[in-house]
């Protein structure tokens, strides 16, 4: 019984985490309709804010609360530069995004050389419940991407700015007549984007280290998360998210770790095959 | 992308100026008369191989054959992403099977026959790009494109991890010491030989490719990148189109893999992965997508230049490369190729031109 709800804990964390890392991504491709291959950049980057607070001697959670403003601010100077030239073509988007994701990686790389670098966490300990006792820290994750998967459902579907960001994504030419600034609606979505993978990098720096490739281990499982959960609204990447991340925590639990990771791609790729509108069909919040 | 679609336009512009007045397309033909760069390129870039192996030192020769492979790979991809505007990020999917393929047969059956290590290279790439493409764009709707540039990523991503895992197959260190390649009791080692034999399969490739792509067929899958509603409409099933150059390109990929594994001796995970897939990406859309010659260019200048630069500057050079590939993104689309190839040659034309075929007539 304990173990099972240990397991459960690790399927849940991990899944969380991944719906974490998504949420940006998905919040991207869906509004603005371009698929951002430097998304697992901006992970690396939010991971990479939190170390130099810690490095330098500030707290921890200082580091993580800069971090997506960090983030967020560099993603809105790269969308008014060069991002803003793809949005015609997304396949072009695709490769100048890769390229732009390759140059931060290297960066970062070059800056902190090849090692796997520590960030203690800002909860340590665990919680005991009963005989089972688990990680506050990855407790913690979880009720944050909670907090921020309603926040941002909040954000999008209850607020005027979220009115012109789907108002955007419906129909841009119609939103430039009613007066909305769209260049300024795709930065803003667009920054925010990359502050919410800021974000997830700075939570997930304890769990995982900070090395130079952090952002490549989540872009595909990412990508294929939010095709299957559906392009075009909030909710769909967000399932997506959390049942392929679901699903890859806790496949290893019934058969070789190998064939289950290869397996859950195998599965996505089949399912969005048959169903390309994915698990939510739609636009919208 | 909008240059491509100009060129069409002024195409069309310059067959009505023929048919309607006849006086008009004087100037045309003036321009059509400094047609022939790419042929001189092609030369150039034959010449400057084939006497290589004189002018360098044997370990740079060795670097060289490396190169001509690479230049094999990357014209599987051309032919793929630059004729038939499919994304495949996965590219390297076939030619690291190809590789493990053939490394397994030296390593567990003893064949290192080049009679049946190309051939089978090719058949291995082949297979698992019918399987893939055919499960990729064949079907009742037609897939997005992102789907297939996501679908072909994640095969390749699928694929590497799957090596690292399987003992059999090596895990993280791949599977060493391939013997070298045969023909009877003579044995290919690295230097000039492997070097001209490669350099030929290159020449030979590269002229069936070329003459596929100046075909009825090739021009169809020029008109798919265009405008693919289009060619759908004219009566060409676009999908059988991408799928059977989707398999050409993988052929070549595995044809690529194989020569790659036995000219290495070793094949290791990455040849599936994401970072040769990639590393493929950026040759071709550096050198010129959609011209064969820009991906063996492509090819040439960025392992020369990482080889010229990794001793002092291994560090620098990823990102020097990021921003030249953002920088040909942004400005030159159609990537370094297009400084001396002008548009009208880029694409090409279909059968006779207009002019001798009135000459012809009477």
């Amino acid at each position: 019984m304990a173990s099972t709800f240990a397991a459960v804990f690790e399927i849940v964390s991990f899944g969380a985490i991944i719906v974490l890392v998504v949420l940006g991504l998905g919040i991207i491709a869906s509004m603005m309709g371009i698929f951002n291959f430097a998304q697992g950049e901006f992970v690396l980057l939010g991971a990479y804010v939190t170390y130099l607070a810690y490095a330098h001697g500030a707290p921890v959670w200082a580091g993580m609360i800069a971090a997506p403003f960090v983030v967020g601010a560099i993603g809105f100077v790269l969308e008014a530069l060069i991002i803003r030239r793809f949005y015609a073509a997304p396949i072009v988007a695709m490769l100048g995004t890769y390229a732009l994701g390759l140059i931060i990686r290297e960066s970062v790389r070059g800056l902190i050389g090849g090692f796997y670098l520590t960030v203690p966490e800002p909860i340590g300990g665990s919680i005991d419940l009963g005989s089972v006792h688990i990680s506050a820290w990855r407790f913690t994750i979880i009720v944050i991407t909670l907090l921020v998967m309603g926040a941002c459902y909040l954000l999008l579907a209850r607020t005027s700015f979220g009115l012109r960001v789907r108002a955007t994504l419906e129909n841009p030419a119609l939103a430039r007549a009613s007066g909305i600034s769209t260049p300024l609606i795709y930065g803003a979505t667009f920054a925010f984007g990359a502050a919410l993978a800021g974000l997830a990098g700075a939570l997930i720096v304890p769990v995982f280290s900070l090395f130079a490739d952090l952002g490549i281990r989540f872009l595909i499982q990412g990508f294929v998360a939010v095709m299957v959960g559906g392009v075009g609204s909030f909710i769909g990447p967000v399932a997506g998210a959390g049942l392929i991340g679901t699903l890859s925590a806790a496949l290893p639990w019934v058969m070789s770790p190998v064939v289950a990771d290869v397996l859950v791609f195998v599965l996505a790729i089949a399912f969005i095959k048959f169903r390309p509108q994915g698990l939510i069909a739609g636009k919208g919040v | 992308m909008s240059g491509a679609r100009e060129a069409v336009a002024r195409i069309s512009e310059d067959v009505v100026t023929g048919e309607g007045a006849p006086a008009a397309s004087a100037p045309a033909r003036q321009a059509s008369a400094g047609w022939k760069v790419l042929p001189i390129v092609e030369g150039l870039v034959l010449l400057i191989a084939l006497v290589l192996p004189w002018v360098l030192q044997d370990y740079l020769t060795v670097f060289a054959t490396r190169v001509v492979i690479l230049a094999l790979f990357a014209l599987s991809f051309d032919l793929v992403w630059g004729y038939a505007g499919i994304m495949s990020f996965g590219q390297a999917l076939f030619f690291g099977a190809a590789g493990y393929g053939v490394a397994l047969m030296a390593r567990d059956l003893n064949v290192t026959s080049i009679l049946l290590i190309l051939p089978a290279g090719a058949l291995i790439g082949l297979t698992a790009a019918l399987l893939l493409g055919g499960f990729l764009l064949l079907g009742r709707y037609p897939s997005s494109v992102i789907f297939v540039s996501l679908g072909t990523l994640t095969g390749s991503y699928a694929a590497d991890r799957l090596a690292r895992g399987w003992y059999y197959l090596g895990g993280q260190n791949g599977i060493p010491s391939i013997p070298p390649l045969t023909l009877g009791s003579y044995e290919f080692e690295e230097g000039p030989v492997y070097y001209y034999m490669v350099l030929a399969i290159l020449v030979v490739v590269y002229l069936l490719c070329r003459f596929l792509v100046r075909s009825q067929f090739g021009l169809a899958l020029a008109g798919l990148r265009e405008n693919e509603q289009r060619i759908a409409f004219f009566g060409y099933k676009a999908q059988h189109l991408k799928a059977i150059i989707f398999a050409v390109g993988g052929t070549i990929a595995g044809l690529a893999g194989s020569l790659y594994a036995f000219h290495e001796g070793f094949v290791w995970p990455n040849m599936l992965g994401v970072v040769f897939s990639t590393q493929v990406v950026l040759y071709v859309l550096f050198g010129g997508s959609g011209t064969l010659i820009g991906a063996v260019i492509g090819t040439v200048i960025i392992e020369g230049v990482s080889f010229w630069l990794s001793d002092n500057y291994r560090d620098v050079w990823p990102i020097i490369l990021g921003v030249l590939l953002l920088l040909v993104i942004m400005f030159r689309p159609l990537g370094l190729i297009s400084f001396v190839l002008g548009e009208r040659e880029r694409v090409g034309r279909f059968g006779k031109a207009p002019k001798e075929a009135g000459n012809a007539a009477p």
